[in-house]
């Protein structure tokens, strides 16, 4: 059994008959029991999605899925196409078939991705939990910052957008967590 | 209809609190379901609910039937007809607390093929998030069970606040001044309090909250004090202790009186009878809004003082029903003392609320207009039951 807090973007799960993958992660709120977690599910039988929001607890049946490690190869407009590192046969996921994970790869990452497949199709696509970036763009931190903030915007290779330190630069290697998009820490 | 109302007992006496609240207030409605409550402290539900005997695990207490979450094989059996009869076909699931192993099986048994529904009840916040995630869509691993996310809140948006029949009397016969000051006599004799016509006419505090240093707390009302005479009433639970202790230090310069467990229609009339109070968590936050009264909130400490983020989501909301130069100090004393990373006895923060006792008449047509609009939300349970009738 999956419980809701070992979902991810990429997760496929089971509720009756209906196969669900998660394709975004729309947030996580709660009090002191635990979580609520707003996400969007694609129903890979009808094809329909929707926003739900799924407390920290429930249980959900595992699918019995292939998984194949692959790099992502190229990105040509809304398809993105990886490359089998076993066979070399190459696979188009949809980029709304990525949700999140669409903003965080790049075709010259250099780890392996797992694509889930699904009655013989591919469906989505798992990340690392932790992924090197690079900071392309963000403002400088100003020593002596009064301003009471903390964090600071920057782009990273990618083009997604995340909330760093401010000690961050413009070439700043970091790590982020692929579970929520947020900076984990700075690699050294 | 039947409703299964599950509690597990975290902090204290809110979880159950809100729960006793919520039946009888879905218990005074017109078309009021039955009612079935599983909870796994029979102790603390008899605090609040005296009725309640902590030595019978099966009971029936105001027309509610109450279960135990747990127990032995020949316990779970003595109420398994019970079941048979009336199978559990609505279940509201109090703050996301889980579902008992007997009642799991049952909601999820493959050879029963009605549908069920689920609600879970969150915590009371304001953040905005809340007119989000009310009336959510959820999943369980079964399609026949379905769920929703149902939040109380203080928008038209979310499932509004509880209001049973008790409250809004003590509300109406706390309108005036002298129905204000009969409600503490009443209370305060309740509570074995002797009170005479001097001490009727004092400015009354009452402290309801979590553990630190109360010292400034202490500083400021003895301050205050000198300039109006103030009784202080530290209501039982983690703050009272700590309160009489920073009191003790500073050479008792107030009354305090130090009540046993005060239960939930006497505190009710305390807070709408007081002039100014400190409460804590939700339960109480909710009764002290709707009371109109002015009024310090504890709320419960997180993880990386997230409780900030609810506490200023809360002044947010309060905001517009105020004057800026009164709300400034309110807000400055709400935000100091819940900037804390965790509760103890000597925890002690930068809070002032002398400023805020000194304007309580002014703060107090804020507090009167907020909960004006709040009352015309109407009532939780009303509102839980039409959600109940379009999903079902």
């Amino acid at each position: 059994m999956l419980v809701t807090s070992q979902l991810r973007v990429g997760s496929i799960f089971k509720v009756g008959k209906d196969v669900l993958v998660v394709q975004r992660m729309l947030g996580q709120k709660g009090g002191r029991n635990g979580m609520v977690t707003k996400m969007r599910v694609k129903n890979l039988l009808t094809g329909g999605t929707s926003d739900l929001g799924l407390d920290s607890g429930e249980k959900f049946d595992e699918v019995d899925l292939d998984l194949h490690n692959m790099k992502l190869s190229y990105i040509d407009g809304d398809t993105y196409v990886f490359l089998d590192q076993t066979s070399f046969e190459q696979y188009e996921l949809a980029k709304d078939d990525l949700g999140d994970n669409a903003q965080y790869l790049t075709p010259e990452d250099d780890f392996d991705v797992e694509i889930t497949f699904y009655e013989g199709k591919p469906v989505g696509v798992v990340l690392p939990i932790a992924i090197d970036r690079t900071i392309t763009y963000c403002e400088p931190g100003i020593k002596g910052d009064t301003s009471g903030k903390s964090t600071k915007p920057a782009t990273l290779d990618s083009g997604y957008v995340v909330q760093v330190p401010l000690f961050c630069d413009i070439g700043t290697k970091i790590k982020l967590d692929t579970r929520d998009g947020s900076f984990a820490e700075r690699v050294k | 209809m039947t409703i299964d109302i599950l509690c597990k007992v975290v902090d204290n006496f809110g979880d159950i609190g809100v729960v006793y609240r919520l039946a009888r207030a879905l218990s005074e409605l017109d078309d009021a379901p039955a009612l079935r409550i599983i909870v796994d402290d029979l102790k603390a539900f008899s605090a609040v609910c005296p009725e309640v005997d902590t030595r019978r695990p099966v009971q029936t207490v105001r027309g509610w039937t109450v279960l135990p979450w747990s127990g032995d094989s020949g316990i779970l059996a003595s109420f398994g007809a019970i079941y048979e009869i009336d199978p559990a076909r609505i279940v509201i699931e109090a703050f996301a607390c889980g579902r008992p192993e007997w009642l799991e099986a049952m909601l999820f048994d493959p050879a029963d093929g009605a549908t069920k529904t689920i609600i879970n009840l969150e915590y009371l916040t304001a953040e905005p998030y809340a007119d989000e995630f009310h009336l959510m869509p959820s999943l369980t691993r079964s399609p026949l069970v379905k769920k929703y996310i149902f939040m109380p809140g203080f928008t038209r948006s979310t499932g509004g606040l509880i209001l049973d029949g008790p409250f809004i009397e003590a509300l109406a016969r706390g309108a005036d001044i002298a129905g204000r000051h009969q409600r503490r006599i009443d209370s305060a004799r309740s509570l074995g309090i002797a009170v005479d016509h001097a001490m009727e006419q004092n400015f009354w505090i009452v402290v309801f909250g979590y553990e630190r240093d109360y010292a400034r707390i202490v500083a400021d009302i003895a301050e205050f004090g000198r300039q109006r005479p103030v009784v202080v009433i530290a209501a039982a639970g983690k703050s009272q202790p700590c309160l009489k202790t920073a009191w003790e230090l500073a050479g008792r310069p107030f009354p305090l009186e130090v009540p046993p467990f005060v239960e939930q229609q006497t505190w009710d009339a305390l807070l709408v009878a007081a002039d100014f109070s400190i409460v804590r968590g939700e339960d109480s936050l909710s009764r002290a809004a709707l009371a109109g009264r002015p009024f310090l909130w504890h709320a419960y400490p997180q993880d990386g003082t997230y409780q900030l983020v609810k506490v200023r989501a809360l002044l947010d909301l309060m905001a517009p029903y105020f004057e800026a130069r009164h709300f400034a100090p309110l807000r400055d004393a709400f935000i100091a003392f819940n900037d804390r990373p965790a509760d103890g006895q000597h925890v002690v923060g930068t809070e002032s609320i002398l400023p805020v006792l000194r304007s309580a008449s002014s703060l107090q047509t804020g507090f009167e207009r907020w909960s004006h609009d709040l009352l015309s939300l109407g009532t939780m349970a009303a509102h839980l039951m039409t959600c109940i009738h379009k999903i079902v």
